[in-house]
């Protein structure tokens, strides 16, 4: 009996699990389980093609038999009540200008026109972005860095503008190591030093609307773009060699330049850069030293006996050229060269009176520029080669003859320099001094009587 | 003592009651923060302004009439956006472009839904053949273009309205 009670109660209790599996159930079970198999999902794209926006629904369950029902959706639509979905495959969706955007919507499924269920949504807050494109990476060896750029449709819509955008990434060996980066432009920096040398890189991305008034879903991925990281050599992690010399030799060249620039200021540049003006007091205390020896400076002239001074009283014409000419030696001359030689012998520097001086007085070195007065020579001055002199002013052949005039007249021991220019003229002596044999030098080892400006420049 | 408290008790709350409805508006905004306005009703009326500067060529300095007795003043902008809504309705039609009549109803269309307004505010609509052209197929071409662009003006001139009462709000809804 016991074994006979069990078995039946076996039974049953496996008549009950079998009855339930089999769909049979209470109403409110069989309620339940239709509504779980019609759940469904939208999505909504705007402005998908031109102005027109696209709804898109499908059963969660895809097992679900949709023969013969339909979507309609209702509310928030401009000038209409309700539009009917489209069926394509397992999915329902609506293309359609006339969404109002603002406010609610209901979505219902219908079965034969009687309504299975219903669901409330808001067309904006169901946004699904068309996915990016055009993704690419470029290196910037400069930058040591990886430029990623791509392109989004969502850039010339008039609702959905501002999206977010996630940038994968990881290196093709490692799989499911992707590294995710959240940005609101179409543009990314990676830098070098935080990816692999030498390494084989893929690269995706997706939008997201950026939820201040539009809301949704991520966008699907864009297509993979694959890149590779260049190796790093030894010349790349250094710094160029031509540039490192370059920077070294100018350091030195600087560092030089200042050293001297240091050690000279004081005697060589500083005087250059801000003279000094000249002090009177040491200047007249240079000039009060103790004379050197066998300097003679005094103002008598007793003192200066020893030296042989003409004194020039002045320079006056003379009509006697021809008395000097005798002494000399000289060819007789014309009367038109006489006429000449009274004419103009005048230099515009010199005054009327002049003398003709024979070349023996130069004989020696007198220095031109150690007299009082300066002797210019008459052309009248005549070599012994020469016939006629040629006194004219400043005469073309003026400097010929006065280069002759020092060939003729022997050796010179010095060179005369011409301190002035070459003038026609002639220099008077003082006749007390005639007999004495002329000019002579004042010797070299004399050191000048008088001060000159020079001396303030030689104290400084 | 007694009867000054008695005053104050049943005399004032009663009267408060009574004036309430006059300082309150009669039309509730919603979206006072402004996003339906800028990402959906604002797009809507540059794209008809826009749509209007490119074909209408000279539209008169003075305002019309009807458009005169409305303005948005201060605790009256729900109420002005309103009529200015139901307005808009009659001007669909007026430009054949279905991108165009769409823009139009869904500025009004999207006014209407923002707003929560009392039954008394609720008016009737104008005629149909205030602001439309007439559909007196004896009239020449010209008169009906002339019909059709004083419309446009008239429309340009609404729109602009509207859009400063939505700027006047929003900016109202900020300082507080």
């Amino acid at each position: 009996m016991m074994i006979l009670g069990t078995a039946f109660g076996m039974v049953f209790y496996l008549l009950q699990a079998v009855s339930g599996e089999s769909g049979y159930a209470q109403n409110g079970e069989f309620e339940d389980a239709e509504l779980d198999d019609y759940s469904f999902s939208c999505y909504s794209q705007l402005e998908v093609d031109g102005t027109q926006h696209l709804l898109t629904c499908a059963f969660d369950d895809p097992d679900v038999n949709i023969t013969n029902l339909e979507f309609e959706i209702c509310g928030a639509l401009l000038n209409i009540k309700c539009l009917a979905f489209d069926k394509l495959h397992e999915m329902y969706f609506i293309k359609t200008k006339k969404f109002l955007l603002i406010g609610d919507s209901l979505i219902h499924v219908k079965l034969g026109g009687k309504n299975i269920t219903s669901k409330k949504l808001n067309i904006v807050k169901i946004v699904k972005p068309e996915a990016p494109f055009d993704i690419r990476v470029i290196y910037r060896e400069g930058a040591n860095d990886f430029l990623v750029t791509f392109n989004t449709s969502h850039s010339q819509k008039k609702y959905v503008k501002e999206l977010m955008h996630e940038v994968a990434y990881r290196q093709e060996k490692n799989e499911n190591d992707w590294m995710h980066v959240n940005i609101s432009s179409t543009k990314l920096t990676l830098l070098q030093r935080k990816l692999q040398p030498d390494a084989m890189y893929e690269i995706k991305v997706r939008s997201i609307p950026n939820a201040n008034y539009f809301q949704g879903f991520w966008s699907e991925w864009s297509p993979t773009f694959h890149f590779r990281t260049p190796e790093i050599t030894e010349s790349s992690g250094r710094m160029d060699p031509v540039l490192l010399t370059i920077s070294i030799l100018s350091f030195f060249f600087v560092a030089l330049m200042v050293i001297l620039a240091c050690a000279l200021w004081k005697k060589r540049i500083k005087p250059i850069v801000w003279p000094s003006l000249p002090d009177h007091k040491k200047t007249l205390e240079q000039l009060c030293k103790k004379p050197k020896k066998n300097l003679n400076v005094s103002f008598n002239p007793e003192s200066f006996l020893d030296c042989q001074i003409h004194k020039v009283d002045g320079i006056q014409a003379r009509d006697e050229a021809e008395s000097f000419l005798q002494d000399t030696s000289p060819p007789q001359l014309d009367e038109t060269e006489k006429q000449r030689l009274r004419g103009g012998m005048q230099g515009p520097t010199w005054p009327s009176e002049h003398a003709v001086i024979t070349p023996k007085t130069f004989r020696g070195d007198s220095p031109f520029g150690s007299l009082a007065g300066s002797i210019s020579m008459c052309e009248a001055l005549v070599q012994p080669s020469s016939r006629s002199p040629d006194c004219k002013e400043g005469g073309k052949n003026g400097p010929h003859m006065y280069q002759g005039l020092l060939l003729g007249s022997g050796t010179t021991n010095s060179t005369m320099p011409t301190p002035f220019p070459f003038q026609p003229g002639i220099l008077t002596l003082n006749p007390a001094v005639r007999g004495q044999p002329g000019l002579t030098s004042l010797g070299s080892s004399q050191e000048e009587a008088y001060v000159t400006m020079s001396s303030f420049y030689q104290n400084q | 003592m007694f009867h000054v408290s008695f005053r104050y008790i049943f005399g004032i709350p009663p009267l408060i009651l009574v004036l309430l409805p006059v300082a309150s508006s009669d039309c509730d905004i919603e979206g006072k923060e402004g996003r339906e306005y800028q990402h959906v009703l604002m797009i809507s009326i540059n794209d008809l302004l826009d749509t209007m500067i490119k074909n209408r060529t000279n539209c008169p300095n003075n305002e019309p009439k009807v458009l005169k007795k409305h303005a948005c003043d201060d605790n009256k902008e729900g109420i002005f956006l309103y009529r200015a809504a139901h307005k808009l309705k009659q001007f669909v039609k007026v430009n054949d472009s279905e991108d165009f009549n769409l823009h139009l109803l869904r500025v009004s269309q999207g006014t209407l839904q923002l707003l929560n307004c009392t039954p008394k505010v609720r008016i009737k609509l104008p005629s149909q053949g205030e602001v439309q052209p007439t559909k007196n197929l004896e009239d020449n071409k010209s008169v009906k273009e002339q019909r059709k662009q004083k419309s446009l003006c008239s429309l340009g001139i609404l729109l602009q309205k509207i859009k400063t009462c939505w700027n006047k709000i929003l900016r109202g809804s900020k300082e507080h």
